[in-house]
């Protein structure tokens, strides 16, 4: 019997360590993870001033401008954007009222989505500040990742040629991803 | 069956984690203590372990989390579970790996009493530190952080995997006091790390006012060192890697130096103190170096139109591309081929027990069968100190043990550990010698194994050795 209570022992041990087993676990909610972050970054902006319409040419009152935008039909970004909120905000003090159009092209220049801001005449000394915000979710979504350029057009109302002041356009953009398996 | 299997690969996957042995050191009856401190007391005249099955170690471990933490069955949603623990844990917070595999193991005692002992053995070893600031933004992004700097200096991680070469010596030079030393040669197979990196990035109102934010990219600075693996990349398939990779096992990657150096002292008969440094040494990486390197800074603010009158075939300016430029100009990723020298993980041990019990090898108060020496008991119980320098500094455990010795043949050491894991950690140990057959069973976080899931740390080792006792 003392001979035995080693190997008794031992087999006690062996079981003890190689019954240690996983409980009360689901391995496969790795289906069930989300992950959504929400991204904040800078879209576009610039400073015009009636010098900017003038130099295309006298008495011009369309400005327009063109970037590519890839990082929208970025196959990542296809897959993950569940919603974008872009944010613009405009300050002019020409005492001219304009409307601000982006245009979000894909590659053969087919339009996909179209925001369009009016922006409120203002002063010199007394500059007024146009707030707009474009929420696109759903199908809105789905055109807008088809898209992989921007074209911002500004039209003013009438001649601004020699007129003083600015139209500054600050944006920004806010991504809702939602990261699947 | 496929639960079983499950188990199965879920109880060897959590086991590969640290370093601490704290359930094997000390145990003097098993050879492979020395290599944890070669100054321990050797009472057998040889031994030799069976080939690939003389020491067969895995450790692993998180400091901070748990499978069961996030994959438990019940308690809500499993994001929810995912967004408390990224909350909770700190950057100090660390995942670990680490596996060992004696290959070769032997020893013997000369004439003058100097008990040589010498070895080859495998060791991977694994550390990522959590990145808490970009697991943050990864997880949510930066939408509500907006002013915050995310430290991309948090990103920490080495790993390492090495074959050791080992000889040691092993001398009792008093009655009281057992010194020994162990020379090591490391042949690195690979190796790679990236310890100290810095920067932050940060997205904050603007303060020139072109647009409404300011993307900031400040002071990065990061650098991957990595050796031997990135000849890999030209292999074709996986055994050509695994076929490259073992050739280098006999010192055909980059070598290093290292030592050992440990002491037994018995205080008194009831006393006993024993202390070791382990792998105080380095490697030095001269061979299939590749580090990388991203320094710079970099503020985006978005894409400024500018209008520019356009003639007939003129396009605009490429906003997008020059800015994407920009940014890899900013940040050129240099690669670096220059040797470097890694410090292994210097491992530190000390330990004092007390002895009591029945006397073995005789009774009252002489060992009548070692004259002159200290009398042995059958019981002791002690207290162990464990540290491992890590990059982000000392892993540090503290254990209080009891040790019995049943038989000749069989000596159980049960511990109790707090450490960087967890203040439950219950760890045994199982020696059996059956003849000339010396098997040795070791765990801890036995209190956990009715579910390993919930462990956040598992230790494991296992051997066979045949030993030739003094006649």
């Amino acid at each position: 019997m003392k001979k035995k209570l080693p190997l008794l022992l031992l087999f006690i041990a062996v079981i003890l360590f190689f019954s240690a087993c996983i409980k009360d676990t689901d391995f496969n909610q790795t289906d069930d993870i989300e992950v959504t972050p929400i991204l904040e970054l800078d879209f576009l902006f610039s400073n015009i001033s009636s010098q900017t319409f003038t130099d295309i040419g006298v008495n011009n009152l369309v400005l327009s401008d063109t970037t590519d935008f890839s990082f929208l039909n970025d196959d990542f970004t296809v897959d993950n954007l569940e919603r974008a909120e872009f944010y613009f905000k405009n300050t002019n003090s020409m005492p001219v009222n304009f409307e601000m159009k982006f245009q979000f092209l894909d590659e053969n220049n087919e339009e996909h989505y179209l925001i369009t801001i009016p922006i409120t005449s203002g002063e010199l000394n007394n500059p007024v500040v146009s707030e707009y915000i474009e929420n696109i979710e759903t199908d809105g979504i789905v055109s807008l990742t088809m898209a992989d350029k921007v074209v911002l057009s500004v039209e003013a109302s009438s001649i601004v040629d020699n007129i003083e002041g600015t139209l500054k356009l600050q944006s920004k953009a806010t991504y809702y991803l939602k990261i699947i398996q | 069956m496929k639960y079983l299997l499950i188990c199965f690969g879920m109880f060897w996957g959590f086991s590969m984690i640290s370093q601490n042995k704290e359930v094997l050191y000390g145990l003097e009856e098993v050879p492979q203590s020395m290599l944890l401190n070669p100054g321990s007391r050797i009472s057998y005249k040889k031994h030799f372990g069976i080939p690939f099955f003389s020491q067969i170690h895995v450790n692993g471990g998180s400091s901070g989390v748990s499978a069961y933490d996030i994959f438990k069955d019940s308690g809500g949603d499993i994001n929810d579970r995912i967004q408390n623990k990224i909350a909770e844990l700190k950057n100090t917070d660390f995942f670990t790996a680490t596996q060992q595999l004696d290959i070769l193991s032997f020893g013997w005692k000369n004439k003058k009493e100097y008990y040589f002992s010498g070895g080859v053995y495998q060791e991977f070893d694994f550390i990522f530190y959590f990145p808490k600031d970009i697991a943050l933004l990864a997880w949510e992004g930066n939408a509500n952080y907006i002013g915050k700097e995310f430290d991309l200096g948090e990103l920490s991680t080495q790993g390492d995997l090495l074959m050791v070469y080992h000889l040691g010596v092993n001398k009792k030079l008093t009655n009281k006091l057992t010194l020994g030393f162990r020379a090591k040669i490391y042949s690195s197979l690979f190796s790679f790390r990236s310890i100290s990196n810095k920067g932050t990035f940060v997205t904050r109102l603007s303060e020139t006012d072109n647009n409404t934010y300011e993307h900031i990219i400040n002071n990065a600075d990061l650098t991957v060192n990595t050796s031997g693996i990135a000849s890999l990349s030209d292999m074709g398939n996986s055994s050509q890697v695994v076929q490259k990779v073992l050739g280098r096992a006999f010192f055909g990657g980059n070598v290093g130096l290292g030592a050992d150096i440990g002491a037994t002292y018995e205080i008194n008969e009831k006393w006993l103190a024993s202390a070791s440094v382990l792998d105080v040494g380095a490697i030095f990486h001269k061979k299939d170096i590749e580090s990388y390197k991203i320094s710079g800074d970099y503020t985006l603010d978005g894409i400024e139109l500018l209008f520019p009158p356009l003639g007939n075939g003129d396009s605009t300016p490429p906003y997008y591309d020059d800015l994407i430029d920009d940014i890899e100009e900013a940040f050129p990723v240099d690669t670096i081929y220059n040797s470097y020298t890694q410090m292994r993980p210097l491992k530190l041990y000390a330990s004092i027990k007390y002895n009591f019990g029945k006397a073995i090898g005789g009774s009252g108060t002489c060992n009548c069968l070692k004259m002159g020496e200290n009398q042995e008991f059958n019981q002791s119980v002690g207290f162990q100190y464990y540290s491992m320098f890590r990059p982000k500094g000392p892993q540090m455990a503290a254990t209080l043990f009891y040790y019995r010795r049943f038989s000749d043949y069989i000596s159980v050491k049960a511990t109790y550990t707090a450490d960087s894991y967890s203040f439950t950690n219950i760890g045994l140990g199982f020696v059996a010698n059956l003849g000339k057959v010396n098997f040795y069973l070791t765990a801890d976080n036995l209190l956990w194994y009715q579910n390993i899931a919930k462990a956040k740390s598992v230790s494991l080792q296992l051997g066979f050795n045949i030993i030739f006792n003094e006649e």
